[in-house]
């Protein structure tokens, strides 16, 4: 790393999505919570899961692990509670994450062209290459798909996921 | 790793303390506002209920007379997309024509905050809930009364009310 690209260096925090690491911008992840118990209840709302209880607020969990691993979320995960923009406003929500998280301080390349537009850019962390996700365009992006399809099924009680407790 | 912002300071919380009714359908549990239910009765003493003949809305099959108002039967296992079992109960809601056939009433109670169900959600359960109550380490939607049959599906019921009775007078008329 070179004197430019330290003036390009943000932090970032690597989470474990399935088989495949990916970096959240450090100034939107406000804690890494422990498998608590997943709340369900029936709803129709894209990508989310159920709900969370942390410090006393209830916070949506947004199982993109489907999107991002081509796969359901392991009953046992922790979940990395960020930030996401609604206009002017601002309300946590989790993703479901395997094992543990990594904070790294790197410069940001441009994405590759043919990347998903949730992806804002790339790290290079070693041999790897780590791909940012940008969550607001994740999930904005599933939701937009899910009214493309018209789907407005209600999902019942998730009796298939895997609920866990603390 | 940085701490987020501090949340905005208005609170989305609703405080206050509420008399609600916890009932399951179909396992599933749910809180509705004590006084937004009128009666609550079993299925068996409801003999008198009528069945409606239309097969647009599939959740509502029967109506009901209470107090010279008909109330249109809501099936909650199918109005929540939830495995149909046969039900108990009915609660006959207070602000709109609509009883809901429920599985079990767990108890009455009190919650202190209803949490608004937050931004994240945008489907059908906007409708459904008025918001989120936290009660005894269980997350437990809070009913929106209104949110059982649309002004729309109001007016298709009364539509088909209106025509089985026509119907009737006609089939009256005839054999007279």
């Amino acid at each position: 790393m070179n004197a430019t690209d330290n003036t390009n260096a943000k932090s970032y925090v690597l989470v474990q999505i399935g088989d495949r690491r990916f970096a959240m911008s450090a100034a939107t992840v406000s804690e890494l919570a422990p498998p608590v118990r997943l709340h369900h209840f029936p709803q129709s709302s894209p990508l989310v899961a159920g709900v969370i209880v942390r410090r006393g607020r209830i916070v949506p969990v947004y199982d993109v692990s489907r999107i991002l691993a081509g796969k359901n979320s392991p009953a046992h995960r922790f979940y990395l509670v960020a930030a996401r923009d609604f206009g002017s406003v601002s309300e946590p929500g989790a993703i479901p994450v395997d094992g543990e998280c990594e904070l790294v301080t790197a410069p940001t390349q441009n994405p590759d062209p043919a990347s998903p537009k949730y992806i804002s850019g790339t790290l290079t962390i070693g041999e790897e290459n780590i791909q940012v996700l940008d969550l607001n365009a994740l999930i904005s992006s599933a939701n937009t798909g899910s009214a493309n399809a018209g789907s407005a099924t209600a999902k019942p009680n998730g009796i298939e996921s895997g609920e866990t407790r603390a | 790793m940085k701490i987020a912002a501090q949340e905005p300071t208005k609170s989305r919380r609703i405080r206050r303390t509420e008399a609600v009714i916890l009932f399951t359908v179909a396992n599933q549990l749910f809180a509705i506002a004590a006084d937004s239910v009128q009666e609550i009765r079993s299925t068996d003493s409801l003999g008198a209920a009528l069945e409606i003949e239309q097969q647009e809305i599939p959740k509502v099959r029967h109506t009901v007379e209470r107090n010279h108002r008909t109330y249109f039967v809501v099936n909650a296992c199918v109005h929540f997309g939830l495995r149909v079992v046969r039900p108990t109960l009915v609660l006959i809601l207070r602000q709109v024509r609509v009883a809901v056939l429920v599985d079990k009433i767990e108890r009455m109670t009190e919650v202190s905050a209803i949490h608004a169900l937050p931004r994240a959600f945008i489907g059908v359960e906007c409708r459904w809930y008025r918001g989120l109550a936290y009660f005894e380490d269980q997350v437990i939607p809070v009913i929106n009364p209104l949110g059982f049959l649309t002004a729309n599906e109001f007016q298709r019921l009364d539509g088909s009310l209106a025509e089985a009775a026509s119907q009737r007078t006609l089939e009256g008329a005839v054999q007279v």
